[in-house]
């Protein structure tokens, strides 16, 4: 096999306030194959936003300080390039959808305004200098492809004259117009409806699959995961505790946090509702030492609160990190 | 009939007037609740259900309609709601974060509904306290004299239990109690509301979006679409066999983690179109634009709430007799 696209080695992210110092990523590990839909699920405050930007570099540093690891974008270290570097890599190869469209949206520009320089800006990008027309045509075919009924008084329209989803969908077609390789797609659809979310989600990945993109998924809702990724992270407290082919592990979770998880998501099957996790995340300035999740853990151990738990092998890719399994390997 | 329903509302409307027209935010809605039910009112945003919730509480007076609560018409402006309806009727909001205020602490909050309704003597409001903590799992020596920000979203929302439960109500509005939550603290939230309703004889209207949890908490569901209500069932038979075209498709839209779910929704109904705004209701049915089952009659007369032979209500002209 070829190497992976995206590979987040051991990432540690860490913020200084004035309180002491925040360390939020502890030891992230992250590979995302050519094609491929990886989901990272996690719930709040557990660091997924801060792993999408160290990827695409956007964390205002200071605060933020990278205290180690690797980000392989394509085998070269995203964290180590020049300035210069990043942004062609911004133009080019990256794109992002965030979860509040009316924060990434300038609300004093019109979407076409804002369309239209991303557009051309990504064509210098790759090489290419667009004519005006052409511009123009593409943007309004990245409204189109969306499902934007009349895409041409869309682009003449502020970002506050159109509802949720067609926000959304501004947002899609910003980051899919560029021809990227790689979508970090954060909550996309976490201010919708349902059946927005439902309308956006199959367009997303309709037109993934058109670009023949690569994505990553970050949500904190296990049925979207299940439904758009083919592999899926868990993430708790700075790193992630789980991995494997999104199916197999949602039906079969072996980490205890997942486990705790899944039986906390209210089921159409009505079979009541578990107690939830006890506890709540970690303080970030005085985590707990070795695994972050064993304050909170039923079957905790000795060695868990001293050593932080490597990734355990349960078969077919599927990974824990956890000393339940360590008999396993 | 009559006799066990707690709240009966018939016909309510609340209009909005702004300077763009009248916003519809409910538009003649009818439904009872039984005591002791817990009434699952599900709707996207915009649909009117907050503000349904806020009339019965009485934020807003209805703009017509009959609000009756035992029996006795509620539908007054608030200011001249008699104090017992108010300690029977209570609500716990969204987001505790903005409903408990961050610079009393949960000691000062807890003692204003007490204070108001002149429940105990000031010597003993302390122990009263102390036992509304106890009641929603909160040891009272830790948490009395904290305030809001320095405990988590879900003890904060406790706090807000706890305080709609200071007065000993028999009716509790909850409006999305665990949206603003993650799962895992939702599960405890949810399970102790369902075992304080058992154990105090409390009736809810549940509000929220999320199908998934209706079906484990409410015994009868309505479903609400732009400011009208499409369906209201007992909650196996609602989800057995969703009958109006918007139900199912809202229930065909969420997405669930197992297969066993994904065999319990209805066949996938392709969601389209856009929810209308509530200042420019499409004439005919509300939901005509978006309809997979759309007739002539649909974009012309409104259909009318229909009683079927099971209990259940559906306003669709597929379910019209004839």
């Amino acid at each position: 096999m070829s190497e992976p696209l995206l590979d987040v080695v051991d990432l540690h992210v860490g913020f200084r306030i004035f309180e002491g110092y925040l360390s939020v990523l502890n030891g992230v590990r992250l590979a995302v194959d050519a094609g491929e839909r990886v989901g990272l699920v996690g719930e709040t405050g557990c660091g997924k936003t801060t792993t999408v930007k160290s990827i695409l570099r956007v964390l205002p540093m200071p605060p933020a300080r990278v205290t180690g690891g690797r980000i392989d974008y394509r085998g070269r270290d995203v964290l180590t390039m020049r300035r210069r570097e990043v942004q062609a890599l911004r133009r080019r190869e990256l794109t992002a959808i965030f979860q509040d469209p009316l924060q990434s949206l300038n609300p004093v520009f019109t979407i076409g305004t804002q369309l239209r320089d991303i557009v051309r800006d990504s064509a210098v990008g790759q090489g290419t200098r667009l004519s005006r027309r052409a511009v123009e045509a593409r943007c309004i075919d990245a409204l189109r492809e969306t499902g934007m009924p009349d895409a041409e008084r869309i682009m003449t329209n502020y970002p506050i004259q159109l509802s949720g989803g067609m926000r959304q969908r501004v947002c899609i077609a910003e980051a899919l117009s560029t021809n990227a390789r790689l979508l970090l797609a954060d909550e996309p659809t976490t201010n919708l409806d349902v059946t927005i979310q439902d309308q956006i989600l199959r367009k997303l990945d309709a037109l993934v699959d058109e670009h023949n993109a690569s994505v990553v998924m970050i949500t904190h809702s296990m049925g979207v995961v299940r439904d758009l990724t083919q592999r899926a992270n868990i993430m708790y407290a700075g790193s992630i505790v789980e991995t494997g082919e999104t199916r197999k592990l949602l039906e079969d979770p072996k980490h205890p946090y997942t486990q705790g998880l899944m039986a906390s998501v209210p089921k159409l099957t009505g079979e009541g509702i578990s107690e939830g996790i006890p506890g709540r995340i970690p303080n970030y300035l005085d985590p707990p030492g070795g695994c972050r999740f064993h304050p909170r853990c039923v079957h905790r151990m000795e060695i868990c609160s001293v050593e932080p738990p490597p990734f355990f092998e349960i078969g077919n890719a599927h990974r824990a990190a956890c000393y339940l399994y360590q008999e396993e390997t | 009939m009559t006799a066990d329903r707690i709240l009966d509302i018939e016909n309510l409307v609340k209009h909005f007037p702004t300077k763009r027209g009248v916003v519809r935010a409910v538009d003649d809605i009818s439904l009872f609740v039984a005591s002791g039910d817990t009434l699952g009112l599900v709707g996207e945003s915009g649909s009117g259900k907050t503000t349904t919730a806020q009339c019965v509480v009485g934020i807003y007076p209805p703009t017509s309609g009959r609000i009756a609560f035992e029996g006795n018409p509620i539908d007054v402006a608030f200011s001249r709601r008699p104090k017992e309806l108010k300690r029977k009727i209570r609500i716990v909001f969204q987001d505790p974060g903005s409903s408990l205020n961050p610079k009393r602490t949960i000691k000062q909050i807890l003692s204003v509904p007490l204070k108001v309704h002149g429940i105990g003597t000031p010597r003993d409001r302390l122990g009263i306290m102390s036992r509304l903590l106890e009641t929603v799992e909160l040891p009272p020596t830790e948490y009395l004299y904290k305030h809001p920000q320095s405990i988590g979203g879900g003890e904060k929302q406790m706090v807000a239990i706890a305080r709609a439960l200071a007065t000993n109500p028999r009716f509790v509005v909850l409006d999305e109690p665990t949206s603003a939550l993650d799962v895992s603290v939702q599960g405890k939230i949810i399970n102790l509301l369902m075992r304080l309703g058992e154990e105090l004889d409390l009736t809810y209207l549940f509000i929220t979006h999320d199908l998934s949890l209706m079906r484990n908490v409410a015994t009868r569901v309505a479903i609400m679409y732009l400011g009208k209500l499409c369906e209201i069932a007992r909650t196996e038979e609602f989800f057995r066999s969703p009958k109006h075209p918007y139900t199912r498709m809202l229930l065909s839209s969420i997405p669930v983690v197992t297969d066993q779910e994904e065999s319990l929704k209805p066949e996938k109904i392709v969601s389209r179109g856009e929810i209308p705004s509530p200042v420019d209701v499409p004439p005919g049915c509300s939901f005509h634009l978006r309809c997979p089952e759309r007739m002539p009659i649909c974009s012309d007369v409104d259909p009318a709430m229909r009683a079927m032979d099971d209990g259940r209500f559906v306003r669709c002209h597929l379910y019209e007799p004839g």
